[in-house]
């Protein structure tokens, strides 16, 4: 879509958000700074102003009629199609237009946005010719991808391996084709439905976080204009068209004088400290800080940058950046964030997997340590009584919610390897979204257009009745789709007299709901079983309401004694009747319990009961498991929770393990509350 | 697809003023951006959704474009009319009622963006864009019955469209764009789960809405259900002046809204609602704007009073008011209320009256 001609609200009648107007403008000025990360609230006017800001893009020369966005004086950076036609001396014709803002809709398919072959020409040539796609389309240009962290992970890396490397190249469909791919790559998204992955996170030049305005008077102002916007759009149009030129004139000549703006080495040293100052990974960001701050000294109209304009770069360029001082695991998380590898590879993601895996546990451990550290000051604060079983429910309140870091981290490896999993098992339901295709016939998901591309260079050999396609067995190709549903947490929690000890089971709910919290980001399913008294009880059946699973989850009693065998057996029930109705879920048990047992279930002792229902769950390599222990690391310490983790083959947490102070690697604090 | 049956008279509905305002206000102004109906089972939320189409006025289309594309706009036409304009043909003209179209909950991605038409490119191998839910739903009514459950990734192409105005397809080997300006209207049960914040921030009002306590108001509601089944011609002849005045009234409505003016004491009304109620963004602030004004043009007023701007702050921050996903959607009334009563507090120069009556909301 070309949005240079549609009737869009004006860039420069934009109220308030000058750093997002500010940050847009330079990545115009100095393309090189590499694109803009916006994170803020709905109804901030964040994709209002992308898509504004075509219009006061500066001009550029194109060949005309190229596909590629070919640059005319520059000979190397040709397609082959241009270059063919200069080498016949035949005069490139040049073309003068704005800047382009391309928009990548979350439904896009790889094949649009890597380009394939074409299929009109195939069928009638019989001969193999790429059609550009998305990439082609956004050279030199700016590529914007609304909702960023919504959009799949494959196209993600697709789209990452091109702006890393300013070049697109396509091996599919029998086709090889290379082209260039250098454009600004802005993204919009709003923090609530989820987070970006760290590694694409670190792609964009600058980030910036943004919010709705607080002055009332600017408020006020805001409705009018978009009222005024609304009722008759040309003449505001026009209103505005002054303001619009002057801003695009001063874009221009800023990007005329940019190479003529001077920093200081003083100034240049200062960017290196401040970066080093947050402990930034490499030297992309010393980089990027250099290049904002000669834009913005540029945009302001002096000669050289001073200590202001380094200020303000580092809003732009370093929060997103910004870590904690390294430590000895840091270097195996690194290493854990690479992207999966493409699920059709075959077996070789399992192998990665395992890999990682491996690496994980070495952080675990690394951690573990470091956390057993810090919890000798939770020792102090912990009760010392255990025992003292109250008669009477009580009911208490949620407690604190935190970040949930660790788990959200394994959870995501789990997420990986679940949809590398689950693009096998999951063709079978036809349902998600198509992002591929693949050659390997499982189920009978046609992807038609697929299926086509590959029978469409043999048409002239090939007997057609009828028809201009004549597709064989061997054309045919199935969709490789997603769905990001799928993950099933059945909570199984302990809601004996011993939770009532201390604080126990305020932070407990404080942890279940840390974990709803995650969980509604996910969208995933969730179930929760407590068990008290006599028996386990299904407080919630497998639902999509969190809400519903919180207000259970406030009113929770708590109280009686201790049937442990039970609760977990019932845990174990739910996700094997829900396995019946939908074989592709991937579900995650999570006990949350200190492992004391005082009720039987089948007349034998309490805890070996449950020992042996654990190592039964274990043997199900379908189900993940997670426990929780909430004993308090007192003096007396019986660690029934862990050997049960081990029976069971689960994952094992302390409460405190759950939180993250150190979210950093994903974004410095200020910037999630 | 026109539906060729007798749909419930939208005026016969007995009860649910809220809901059945909220659905006007959004036929007299399509840039209110839809409503999302809120409430239990059989609660009319569909009946009421449908009978609307029948009191929308009739438009004018590209008589074979698939979009619906205004004849009269060309900044808004779909690609092809465009070219077809450009190359100097005469657009066929034809005037059609509003559409009401569906989206199933079980809908697949490739029927509502579209997709690659099969025939097309087995037949003649060329590669042709097959338009599908939104391209229909262009200028229309996009109604999603139990929008809570729908798939995600559908959500997700939802929002994209509904914000842009425009649906554009990148997928299967086809690029096309076209524009999708609809109003969407929702229905949802929240006991199987709420929305989610991003998507509940795209209605421009919310009403939440339950059964009817009054017996004889229920009592009513079977009567009318009952002759409307027995014959619904007949039923039809006995609400036709009802619908008409009503029609007639938003049409009016309709005529008069551009006229519609608020001072800038109700502005700063507005924002300090919105500042106060501590929402996101400005979303709700321009659409509490437009509600207030379309709800004076509807009682036949040119000016936006006190009364207008509290009816429209309680559809339009309904669903707003959540700030975080296990807080309860809903506006705290008293806390409305207050703010609206003492909006006199803030000093500013624009406020010289003010008036200290609680003015009753008009039943209509």
């Amino acid at each position: 879509m070309d949005w240079t001609n549609r009737e869009l609200y004006p860039f420069s009648a934009i109220v308030g958000q000058e750093k997002m107007t500010k940050a847009l403008i330079l990545n115009a000025i100095c393309p090189s700074i590499g694109g803009l990360l916006i994170r803020g609230e709905k109804g901030t006017a964040k994709s209002t102003s992308v898509r504004a800001l075509a219009a006061v893009l500066p001009e550029i020369d194109v060949v005309s009629g190229c596909p590629f966005n070919c640059d005319p004086h520059k000979y190397e950076h040709l397609c082959p199609e241009c270059k063919a036609r200069v080498k016949q001396s035949i005069d490139l014709p040049i073309l003068k237009r704005k800047i382009k803002v391309i928009d990548l809709p979350l439904g896009a398919t790889e094949d649009r946005v890597l380009g394939s072959l074409d299929l009109e020409y195939a069928v009638k040539e019989g001969k193999r010719r790429f059609t550009p796609g998305l990439l082609a389309s956004a050279h030199r240009g700016i590529l914007y991808i609304d909702e960023v962290n919504l959009l799949n992970d494959h196209i993600v890396d697709v789209i990452l391996d091109a702006a890393a490397m300013g070049m697109n190249i396509v091996e599919r469909e029998g086709v090889s084709y290379m082209h260039r791919a250098e454009f600004i790559l802005i993204g919009t998204m709003n923090p609530e439905e989820g987070e970006l992955r760290p590694q694409l996170l670190d792609r964009f030049g600058m980030c910036i976080q943004i919010e709705g305005i607080k002055d009332l008077d600017e408020r006020v102002r805001l409705i009018k204009l978009r009222e005024h916007f609304d009722t008759n759009r040309t003449d505001f149009i026009i209103a505005y068209q002054a303001h619009q030129n002057n801003l695009s004139q001063k874009i221009v000549r800023s990007k005329e004088r940019l190479p003529r703006v001077k920093i200081s080495d003083e100034m240049v040293q200062l960017c290196s400290k401040l970066a080093l100052d947050v402990f930034v990974a490499g030297h992309r960001a010393d980089i990027i800080m250099r290049k904002t701050a000669l834009s913005i000294a540029c945009y302001e109209g002096r000669e050289e940058v001073t200590e202001e304009d380094v200020d303000e770069a580092v809003d732009l360029v370093l929060l997103h950046r910004a870590r904690m001082p390294p430590s000895p695991h840091y270097q195996n998380e690194k290493n854990a964030e690479h992207p999966p590898s493409p699920p059709e590879e075959g077996e070789k993601p399992e192998k990665g997997e395992k890999k990682l895996e491996a690496q994980n546990q070495q952080k675990s451990k690394a951690r573990e340590g470091e956390e057993e550290k810090g919890g000798e000051k939770d020792k102090e604060e912990s009760e010392k009584s255990i025992s003292g079983i109250p008669i009477l429910e009580t009911v208490f309140p949620v407690g604190e919610t935190f970040k949930v870091r660790r788990i959200q981290m394994e959870r995501d490896r789990v997420l990986r390897k679940g949809s590398g999993r689950r693009s096998r098992t999951k063709t079978s339901s036809k349902a998600g979204r198509y992002i591929m295709s693949t050659i390997e016939r499982k189920t009978n998901d046609l992807a038609l257009d697929a299926t086509l591309r590959a029978a469409a260079p043999y048409q002239q050999r090939r007997r057609r009745q009828a028809v201009a396609i004549a597709i064989e067995e061997s054309d045919i190709r199935e969709k490789i789709r997603e769905k990001k549903i799928g993950n099933f947490i059945v909570f199984v929690v302990d809601a004996s007299g011993s939770m009532g000890a201390g604080k126990r089971m305020i932070e407990t709910k404080g942890a279940i709901l840390s974990l709803l919290l995650d969980a509604y980001q996910k969208r995933d399913k969730v179930a929760m079983v407590a068990f008290k008294e006599n028996r386990a009880e299904v407080l919630l059946p497998p639902t999509n309401s969190i809400e519903l699973t919180y207000k259970l989850l406030e009113e929770l009693p708590t109280g009686g004694k201790t049937p442990l065998c039970h609760g977990i057996s019932l845990g174990y029930q739910i996700i094997q009747s829900y396995f019946r109705k939908d074989p592709n879920i991937y579900p995650l048990l999570v006990l949350i319990s200190d492992g004391k047992a005082n009720v039987s279930q089948y007349g034998g002792e309490p805890l070996s009961e449950a020992m042996e229902v654990a190592e039964e769950i274990k043997d199900d390599p379908r189900v993940n498991k997670v426990v929780i222990d909430v004993e308090k690391p007192g003096l007396i310490s019986f660690g029934l929770a862990h050997q049960l983790s081990v029976r069971m083959g689960a994952k094992y947490f302390r409460i405190e393990d759950l939180k993250a102070d150190t979210l950093v690697e994903v974004l410095r604090k200020d910037l999630l509350v | 697809m026109e539906d060729k049956r007798l749909i419930f008279p939208f005026a016969a509905i007995v009860g649910q003023e809220k809901m059945k305002n909220a659905l006007i206000l959004n036929a007299i102004n399509p840039k209110l951006g839809g409503v999302l109906i809120r409430g239990e089972k059989g609660t009319a939320k569909s009946t009421a959704v449908r009978s609307l189409a029948a009191l929308l006025p009739e438009i004018k289309v590209v008589a074979d474009c698939k979009v619906g594309c205004n004849p009269n706009q060309k900044q808004e036409m779909c690609q092809q009319c465009i070219s077809r304009l450009e190359s100097g043909e005469e657009l066929p003209i034809k005037k059609r009622k509003t559409r009401v179209v569906e989206l199933p909950v079980g809908s697949t991605e490739d029927r509502v963006i579209g997709t690659l038409d099969i025939e097309q490119a087995i037949k003649k191998g060329e590669k042709r864009f097959e338009s599908g839910i939104l391209a229909e739903a262009n200028r229309g009514i996009l109604y999603v019955d139990e929008i809570n459950l729908l798939d995600d990734h559908i959500v997700d192409v939802l929002l994209d469209s509904a914000a842009m105005g425009v649906n554009i397809v990148e997928r299967e080997g086809v690029s096309y764009s076209h524009p999708a300006e609809f109003i969407l209207i929702g229905t949802m049960n929240p006991e199987e789960g709420e929305l989610r914040p991003q998507l509940l921030d795209r209605f421009g009002l919310c009403v939440n809405i339950e059964g009817i306590a009054d017996l004889d108001e229920r009592v009513e509601v079977v009567k009318r259900w009952a002759s409307y089944e027995e014959d619904p011609a007949g039923f039809h002849q006995l609400w036709r002046s009802e619908e008409e005045s009503l029609r007639d009234r938003i049409v009016k409505a309709k005529e008069i809204l551009d006229e519609v003016t608020i001072s800038d004491e109700m502005l700063y009304l507005i924002a300090n609602i919105a500042i106060d109620m501590n929402v996101d963004g400005h979303r709700a602030d321009i659409m509490m704007m437009k509600a207030s004004k379309t709800l004076a043009a509807f009682n036949g007023r040119k000016e936006v009073l006190k009364e207008d701007v509290q009816s429209a702050a309680d559809m339009a921050l309904q669903h707003r008011m959540r700030r975080k996903p296990f807080q309860k959607p809903g506006v705290q009334a008293e806390k409305l209320e207050g703010i609206i009563s003492h909006a006199h507090m803030h000093k500013h120069e624009y406020v010289h009256t003010h008036t200290h009556e609680h003015l009753k909301v008009p039943k209509v």
